[in-house]
């Protein structure tokens, strides 16, 4: 482990310990009073149109689709992830930071689990505690077939090894508020400012 | 209740019955439950896997079959599929919608369909796609033994597709020399898609994929294989890394699986 890594961990143990139970969970998607059926159908290119249900970390049923009509920042984790997870949250979560006010009212910021074993409701909520995600984060997971299906009209590629760990691709998706993907960010090290911008654009 | 009706619970309870017995479904062959080696693999991965028993179709699907689909099922047409689930070109070397034509001829396997059609068929007939690992495990199968790697004559069909382009019109699904399961063509016709093509990392970029293979950079990939004369494995290993859900390519088909 490289000490830059080693620091990064240390950094979410702690902050994870300092914000415990200090984070309101509030109810995925609660936001659209109409719900999904209130909505027009999903365009051609939308995302939501293989929109399974899901469950959120409070044990709620939920859908994706009903995000439609804001800017949404997705990215596929586990919580057991080692390496690659911390450090994609942290970009999420630095990008929240930098989107100017209006953005940032309206974005949600989505992380939905490959470990459809161990992530159970009561793991994100951990998760969402450790990590000191807000109100505008919405932690998910799924039966393994949507997981996959999802991934696919994502472009993320995943493989579990015998240890349960996953391998995955390291992807920031930003869906537009018809659930269009209108930016991806590939990598750990790349530039988080695009996504901040996509966000913005895709938000007006 | 009608007399159809009656009908359908008898041939659905003959059906689970047959099934039960370990009879193969119509069309389908059954592969055994036994080890599978993969050809690339982490290093605290163990040398095989273990495959639980399947039925996989003889054959791949073919133009006719995904006809009756796309009949019963007009989201999938060529005119109407959504780009999301198949890019430009899905379906197109039949004639129109609801006609394959002379491009494609009825009892040739089905290409030019992603990985969301090929899926979305398999469910309409109550199936599945076969798992990375089943329809390796299946295609590992020689001609007259269970290892194929064994047996030259196995071997040189496999190569021999490699040296040859694709016809312009594909030979009938299922006139291959069946192997010692009775399933035809697993490697010497078309690609064929699987349910998670999408796990194969190889030459994944460690800042793009990570996880497991901290130190997988570039071609770095290959070097965990457990058998460099594979190459038949090492290029559908490749094939599949190149995928993405919505492709639709010109030698690349499909067959279905289910489990006992």
């Amino acid at each position: 482990m490289t000490p830059r890594l080693a620091a990064i961990l240390v950094y979410f143990t702690l902050a994870g310990a300092a914000g415990l139970a200090a984070v309101p969970v509030k109810p995925c998607c609660a936001e659209d009073p109409k719900g999904v059926s209130g909505l027009a159908p999903p365009s051609s290119r939308s995302v939501y149109q293989v929109d399974a249900t899901w469950t959120d970390d409070a044990g709620r049923p939920a859908r994706l689709a009903s995000l439609q009509g804001r800017p949404v920042v997705l990215a596929m984790f586990f919580t057991n992830c080692e390496f690659a997870c911390p450090i994609i949250v942290s970009n999420m979560l630095r990008i929240q930071e930098t989107l100017p006010p209006e953005s940032r009212a309206k974005a949600r910021f989505v992380l939905v689990s490959f470990d459809s074993e161990r992530d159970t409701p009561a793991a994100l909520r951990l998760y969402r505690e450790r990590m000191r995600l807000g109100d505008e984060w919405v932690l998910l997971r799924g039966q393994p077939d949507d997981v996959r299906e999802l991934a696919m009209v994502l472009g993320v590629k995943y493989a579990r090894d015998n240890r349960g760990q996953y391998a995955h691709s390291n992807l920031i998706t930003v869906l537009n508020p018809a659930g269009e993907i209108a930016f991806r960010l590939a990598g750990l090290k790349s530039d988080i400012s695009a996504v901040g911008q996509a966000v913005v654009v895709a938000g007006r | 209740m009608t007399r159809g009706a009656v009908h359908v619970l008898v041939l659905g309870a003959c059906l689970a019955a047959s099934a039960a017995a370990g009879q193969p479904p119509a069309g389908m062959a059954l592969i055994p439950e036994g080890d599978y080696a993969p050809l690339l693999r982490g290093k605290d991965d163990p040398a095989t896997v273990r495959v639980p028993a399947f039925y996989i179709d003889v054959r791949q699907v073919t133009n006719a079959d995904f006809l009756g689909f796309v009949q019963s099922n007009p989201n999938w047409r060529r005119s109407r599929v959504s780009p999301l689930f198949a890019e430009t070109g899905y379906l197109g070397d039949w004639s129109s919608d609801l006609e394959p034509g002379p491009r494609a001829p009825a009892g040739s396997p089905v290409v030019l369909v992603s990985w969301f059609a090929a899926r979305a068929y398999a469910r309409w007939r109550g199936l599945r796609l076969p798992s990375t690992v089943e329809w390796e495990r299946a295609a590992s199968a020689g001609f007259v033994t269970e290892d194929g790697a064994t047996e030259p004559a196995y071997r040189e069909a496999m190569l021999d597709w490699f040296s040859v382009p694709t016809p312009s019109l594909l030979p009938a699904a299922g006139s291959g020399r069946p192997d010692v399961y009775g399933v035809r063509d697993l490697v010497d016709l078309v690609w064929e898609w699987v349910d998670d093509f999408n796990s194969t990392l190889v030459g994944g970029d460690s800042g793009d994929n990570s996880g497991l293979d901290r130190d997988l950079v570039c071609g770095a990939g290959g070097a965990d294989a457990r058998d460099f004369t594979n190459y038949p494995a090492f290029m559908r290993a490749a094939f599949r890394s190149s995928l993405g859900a919505s492709y639709v390519v010109p030698n690349l088909g499909f067959r279905c699986a289910r489990s006992p």
